[in-house]
């Protein structure tokens, strides 16, 4: 990995971002409209780097880990590929294209918030600042 | 011969006469079908000098050699001309069911001169072509007529219609096939109706399709089809029609808004974008033949002014031209625009682009009221877009509706006003509702150098700037950055033989970004046989985009043709844009320099040609 010394530091900046994300309201009220439980699948870097998002049922909760229930889409990357997407720095579209991301299900929900990827490059900025992995920070 | 029959029928409707004529081999391994194969008929037995709409003009449908298999994404046909709205040459792509019935009866295409002295209707079953009166359909609307023809010729039947736009020679009208699949661009609904003819019908008895290698050919359908099925794109785009992503378009500055005034409104993203039509108006989801995308929309709009019964809805261009371009952000509105022009057979990118045109005009009093009796044109006024302008101008009603007729081009130069700087146009044909200043720089290019004027999908340079293109078997690796011009001539480059294959061949590009090149070259080798390498496919591909160029010269145009409206490439006023330069003149430069073309006269030159086997048409041009 690039970006990370180890499989639990990209979960640990990726479930701050969430919560932050959802004090933000325009963010919270993005992610309610998706309305999928949400398998992202880091894997490839190691057994337990993988996180949910449930944002079904107007409630949006984060954890680490694959859920119990079978997801309604699974987004595989790598989690560097990961850190770039969420830093608003990978063509999400270019990155499915040449299979750096891998989609299994319904991505129709994730649209909607394809608008909100600035903001939400903002609030994982903030939160790596939170978590001093300033140095990780994208440019 | 294999995947095509080699075999068209050409109607002479002067004669009310149809002979069935065979196409040697080398025209469909040199030109591979569809929008290429036509322009091939029509450089050989075409009549440069003859009007688009007079009797003498050509009209040619033609399939692509995947038409009648069973795999999502080839069931489109071309049809080509000299176009009424641009008198150049041109051709516009349909989806639908027509080209596979089309392969079934025994044909590749239709061949249509001549005018005949009724109003008629073409039938063709199987081996068998009438000419017959179109009686009471002549003057009925598309939606009518279709189901007439359902009655008379059978459920099975497959037809192409025009509407009163067509025959009363609006600049655009369309073709629509069931009511649904338009081919909508450059005006050829106006062409049939110049010749008298209200529809071609075609049935076959059974579907037969004679595959060069059938067993690899079945292997690579099946993969295809699964792999297209289930591709992100596909599923977005079942889901949510073609308008699925509108909202984020909105954000990157891709989605026109008051005749590409603004790059930017927030709200109207939401209201028109495809989830909310889903939500909203869907009914049902529809398909062109064996598309299992089904990106199409049926829809009713229950209550309300515009109310519409269950039926065909509207896509993204539609959407967005009766949408944001007028200003309006009524979903329902647009479905209603969009249904009403199906119905009167006008092609809806043109038709809202020049109500846009129209509505900045009046705004800024290059058109006064003097010139619309009266009708006021404001932004956002769907009602009177819906009751009388779209009407008007299908029936040629009226100061305004003879005037919006004609075309934004076409009425801005009848006006001979400064109404010429709102015009959002190259080479005579309004823009699709992407605004290459946010959608992507290479668009403005590939806009300007596409034969038939603003095109978006004359080639796919809009996906490869989205990011959605990845074909490193043939140098296209680069990562593209929309709004900048780095590396976009030379995907340009790429992407005119790309899409000279596509829309040769009349594959969905909605579908086919899913097959590599390398299954492309498979596909044409099973299928017809072509015997082709990848560079031979690359080259038919080349050769096609040429002699469309060569065509237009020989109907006038030169490189100062290859042009494009300033509001196109004027730096944005907002949004993800705002205040980006692009570098046409640059982009431009290079590309020409890439492809050979000479600086004054916009074709290839004589060494270019003959290294393509293009000596007969090299020394007919250069002589
Ligand atoms: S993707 Fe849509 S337009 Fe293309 S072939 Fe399928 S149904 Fe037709």
């Amino acid at each position: 990995m690039e970006y990370w010394k180890d499989q639990h530091e990209p979960i640990i900046a990726f479930l701050k971002l969430f919560d932050k994300a959802k004090q933000d309201q325009e963010l919270f009220e993005g992610l309610k409209k998706v309305n999928q439980l949400i398998w992202f699948d880091y894997t490839e870097d190691g057994p337990d780097c993988s996180f949910y998002v449930d944002c079904r049922n107007g409630q949006v909760t984060s954890q680490q880990g694959k859920p119990s229930e079978e997801p309604d889409l699974v987004m595989s990357l790598s989690a560097d590929d990961a850190h770039r997407s969420w830093s608003n720095k990978l063509n999400p579209v270019m990155a499915i294209t040449r299979k750096k991301i891998r989609v299994k299900g319904s991505a129709t929900g994730l649209l909607k918030l394809a608008p909100k990827l600035k903001k939400v490059a903002l609030i994982y900025e903030q939160a790596l600042n939170e978590l001093n992995f300033s140095e990780k920070i994208l440019k | 011969m294999f995947g095509n029959t080699g075999k068209i029928v050409w109607v002479d409707l002067d004669e009310s006469a149809a002979q069935i004529r065979t196409l040697p081999d080398s025209y469909y391994t040199r030109f591979i079908g569809g929008a290429g194969l036509a322009a091939k008929i029509f450089w050989d037995f075409g009549d440069f000098h003859a009007a688009p709409l007079s009797p003498q003009a050509l009209l040619i449908f033609m399939n692509g050699p995947f038409a009648g298999l069973k795999l999502s994404g080839c069931s489109r046909s071309a049809v080509a001309g000299r176009s009424p709205l641009t008198g150049h040459w041109g051709d516009s792509s349909c989806g639908g069911h027509f080209a596979p019935e089309l392969r079934y009866a025994g044909f590749d295409g239709i061949v249509l001169e001549g005018k005949s002295k009724f109003p008629c209707v073409l039938f063709v079953e199987d081996g068998l072509v009438q000419i017959l009166p179109a009686g009471d359909m002549w003057g009925a609307g598309v939606f009518d007529t279709t189901d007439t023809l359902r009655k008379q010729f059978g459920k099975k039947s497959r037809s192409l219609v025009i509407g009163p736009a067509g025959e009363n020679l609006v600049n655009y009208a369309c073709i629509i096939n069931e009511g649904h699949h338009a081919f909508g661009r450059a005006g050829y609904g106006a062409v049939m109706g110049s010749k008298n003819l209200k529809a071609i019908i075609v049935k076959s008895s059974e579907p037969r399709y004679l595959a060069a290698d059938p067993e690899s050919l079945d292997a690579l359908r099946r993969e295809l089809d699964s792999r297209i099925r289930n591709s992100v794109t596909s599923q977005v785009f079942h889901e949510n029609g073609t308008a699925a992503n509108l909202e984020g378009a909105v954000h990157m500055g891709d989605v026109p808004i008051r005749n590409f005034t603004s790059s930017f409104w927030e709200e109207m993203a939401e209201a028109l974008t495809g989830s909310t039509l889903s939500e909203s108006y869907l009914t049902n989801k529809g398909a062109c033949a064996f598309c299992k995308i089904a990106c199409k929309r049926v829809v009713e709009v229950k209550e309300g002014p515009f109310a519409i019964p269950k039926g065909p809805g509207p896509e993204y261009e539609t959407i967005a031209a009766f949408g944001s371009m007028l200003g309006s952000m009524d979903l329902a509105a647009t479905c209603k625009a969009g249904r009403l022009c199906n119905d009167l057979g006008i092609d809806t990118i043109t038709a809202g682009s020049t109500i846009a045109w129209g509505m900045e005009a009046y705004e800024k009093s290059a058109i006064c009221a003097n010139d619309t009796d009266g009708i006021v044109l404001t932004w956002g006024d769907l009602d009177t877009v819906v009751k009388t302008i779209l009407p008007d101008i299908a029936y040629k009603k009226g100061k305004l509706g003879k005037l919006l007729g004609l075309g934004s081009f076409q009425a801005s130069a009848t006006l001979a006003n400064d109404s010429w700087q709102w015009l959002t146009i190259s080479k005579g044909m309004e823009a699709p509702m992407h605004d290459p200043r946010g959608g992507g720089h290479g668009l403005a290019l590939t806009y300007a150098i596409s034969h038939r004027g603003a095109c978006h999908t004359a080639n796919p340079m809009l996906f490869m700037e989205m990011g959605a293109c990845y074909y490193p078997e043939i140098g296209f690796e680069y990562e593209l950055e929309p709004m900048s011009s780095e590396n976009k001539p030379e995907s340009a480059l790429l992407a005119v033989q790309i899409g000279a294959i596509e829309n040769s061949s009349c594959f969905c590009q909605f579908a086919d970004r899913e097959i590599t090149i390398p299954e492309w070259v498979q596909l044409f080798n099973y299928s017809a046989g072509y015997g082709w390498g990848l560079e031979d496919m690359m080259s038919a591909g080349l050769r096609v985009f040429y002699l469309q160029r060569l065509l237009n010269y020989r109907f006038g145009l030169r490189a100062s043709d290859d042009d494009i409206s300033s509001r196109l490439i004027e730096p944005a006023v907002d949004g993800a844009p705002e205040g980006i330069e692009i570098d046409f003149n640059s982009m431009k430069r290079r590309f020409y320099e890439l492809a050979n073309l000479d600086e004054t006269l916009g074709i290839p030159d004589h060494r270019t040609l003959e290294s393509l086997g293009m000596n007969d048409e090299a020394n007919l041009v250069w002589s």
